[in-house]
């Protein structure tokens, strides 16, 4: 090592660029996987327990499901408690830690952080799809009802695709909460973004200028992340726009798919 | 009853209806006959709403029978959801799924409920469509339409099942006056055509022209049933003649 150290900010910056700047961006990748797959998984989690959350319980249900249906929701509504009760810092060392000490699982570091943030997410969006259903209009269920649709195909068919358009800005908030959030996985080895700045950072003593880097890689993920959900938001919302369709018994096919007919944008 | 020859095809037997403590609905009984088209009339709150969501089970009757094709619907062992196929319903506030287009909304039910092939499902849908007038719109969504538009694609929907009875609750209510004339004059195409229609409504002049009987309901009883003649021209209650009065008052 010859070479002249930095003596400015900026020298130090684009130094650091040079030499760690491949370490940053695969820890940057490593966080943008777990935030994604986690928030993915998170969802999916949130989607199910949400579901079984607002299952409806009438006098007609009989006993026995009445029975299976509170040891469920008790079962829920503890996980959602819990995990959003307690720090996700937290739940990492207590997963990775615990899994080797009591079920004698040698979890990698990886893995534990993907059950973490998936299950973290899901705690979380559980009670983001319980609100998104039960904010659709009542006359929503009713009209499917009265058409003979029963409770999974009203769900799937007319409730859960309102939902979800309902609830994306909020999954955004997850996206971009766990691409921030995951920063705390470091704890447990887990090579993010985080952790590979505060290697880095150790090695000239340079925290502010690695971590001023570092800033700016979050925040480009964070800004993209949001744009690119704003996109998919825009799109579920559908064409602002519609044709009329002049005579449509003879054209069977101009109806379905109506792609390249409909207007607007 | 009064003067049905036909068998009924929908019988209600002694329905009682309590929210909580409050008894909405006292004792309710009548027939519905093959092709009948009931107008009930009344003041707001007196339970005319409330029955004819008992009638399709979006409210589950506290007591009493309510007999559809000879079978009681309320047994435990019965197939809500496929009754409901056959007894359709139009709301209100219109409850088109604002999800899908209006061909979707039309759709949905055959295609899902009743596994009707795509194909057929969209016959049937822009069949009755074209009849309230509105195949022209079928790539429109729900919030694109005016109220009169919604509640006639509504119309087709329920329609699109096939129902044998088609429920309307206030089906103008929510309309702006000059709307209200399309939707009625669907209605009025649809009873002459002999569907078997009960309808809760404040359309007087309607309920009168129309259907073939009229039943006046006040605090969830049934004040009187009969004939339009019999209900307008000449009422037994007193309490039928003060409503109506008031009513020919108002407008």
């Amino acid at each position: 090592m010859t070479a002249d150290m930095p003596t400015t900010f900026f020298g130090w910056v684009v130094f650091i660029i040079n030499q760690y700047g491949g370490a940053l961006l695969q820890g940057a990748g490593v966080t943008l996987l777990l935030a994604i797959v986690g928030t993915l998984i998170g969802c999916a989690i949130g989607l199910f327990v949400g579901i079984v959350q607002t299952v409806p319980i009438t006098e007609r249900t009989n006993t026995g499901l009445k029975i299976l249906n509170r040891a469920v929701q008790f079962v829920l509504a503890a996980y959602v408690e819990i995990f959003r009760g307690t720090p996700m810092i937290v739940q990492a060392m207590v997963v990775y830690y615990g899994s080797m000490a009591v079920f004698n699982i040698d979890m990698s570091a990886m893995l534990a952080g993907f059950l973490v943030v998936s299950v973290n997410t899901g705690a979380y969006m559980a009670e983001t799809v319980r609100g998104g259903i039960i904010s659709i209009d009542k006359g929503q269920t009713e009209a499917a009802m009265a058409i003979g649709m029963n409770h999974f195909q009203t769900m799937y068919t007319v409730v859960l695709p309102q939902a979800l358009r309902n609830i994306m800005p909020q999954i955004g908030n997850n996206l971009i909460i766990n691409i921030k959030d995951t920063s705390v996985l470091n704890v447990i080895s887990v090579t993010e973004l985080y952790f590979a700045s505060k290697s880095a950072a150790g090695v000239y003593y340079r925290y502010f200028e690695v971590f001023f880097v570092t800033c700016v890689i979050y925040f480009i993920m964070t800004f993209a992340a949001s744009r690119i959900l704003r996109y998919f938001e825009r799109r579920m919302a559908g064409s602002a726009d519609y044709q009329l369709v002049g005579d449509p018994m003879a054209d069977p096919s101009g109806i379905f798919p109506n792609g390249t007919k409909m207007g607007g944008k | 009853m009064t003067t049905e020859k036909k068998k009924p095809i929908l019988a209600i037997n002694h329905l009682v209806k309590y929210f909580g403590e409050r008894e909405i609905l006292k004792d309710i009984d009548f027939e519905v006959g093959q092709g009948n088209v009931i107008s009930v009339i009344g003041a707001s709150g007196s339970g005319k709403s409330t029955m004819l969501r008992c009638i399709n089970l979006l409210e589950m009757p506290t007591s009493g029978d309510i007999i559809f094709e000879g079978k009681n619907v309320l047994d435990t062992s019965n197939n809500i959801a496929l009754y409901r196929t056959k007894v359709g319903m139009v709301f209100q506030s219109f409850n088109l799924f604002t999800n899908m287009t209006v061909l979707q909304n039309c759709m949905v039910s055959p295609v899902t409920v009743l596994k009707r092939s795509r194909e057929e499902a969209r016959q049937t849908a822009m069949k009755y469509l074209e009849k309230v007038g509105m195949a022209q719109y079928i790539n429109a969504r729900p919030d694109q339409l005016s109220g009169g538009q919604k509640q006639r694609v509504a119309i087709a929907r329920a329609l699109a099942i096939k129902p044998q009875i088609l429920l309307f609750d206030e089906p103008t209510s929510a309309l702006d006056p000059q709307m209200v004339g399309e939707v009625l004059e669907v209605m009025r195409e649809l009873a002459e055509e002999g569907l078997t229609m009960i309808i809760v409504t404040h359309e007087m002049a309607f309920a009168r022209d129309v259907s073939t009987r009229v039943i006046y309901m006040a605090d969830g009883v049934i004040v009187e049933d009969g004939t339009p003649q019999e209900v307008f021209g000449s009422p037994k209650h007193e309490r039928t003649k003060e409503f109506l009065a008031r009513f020919t008052q108002n407008t």
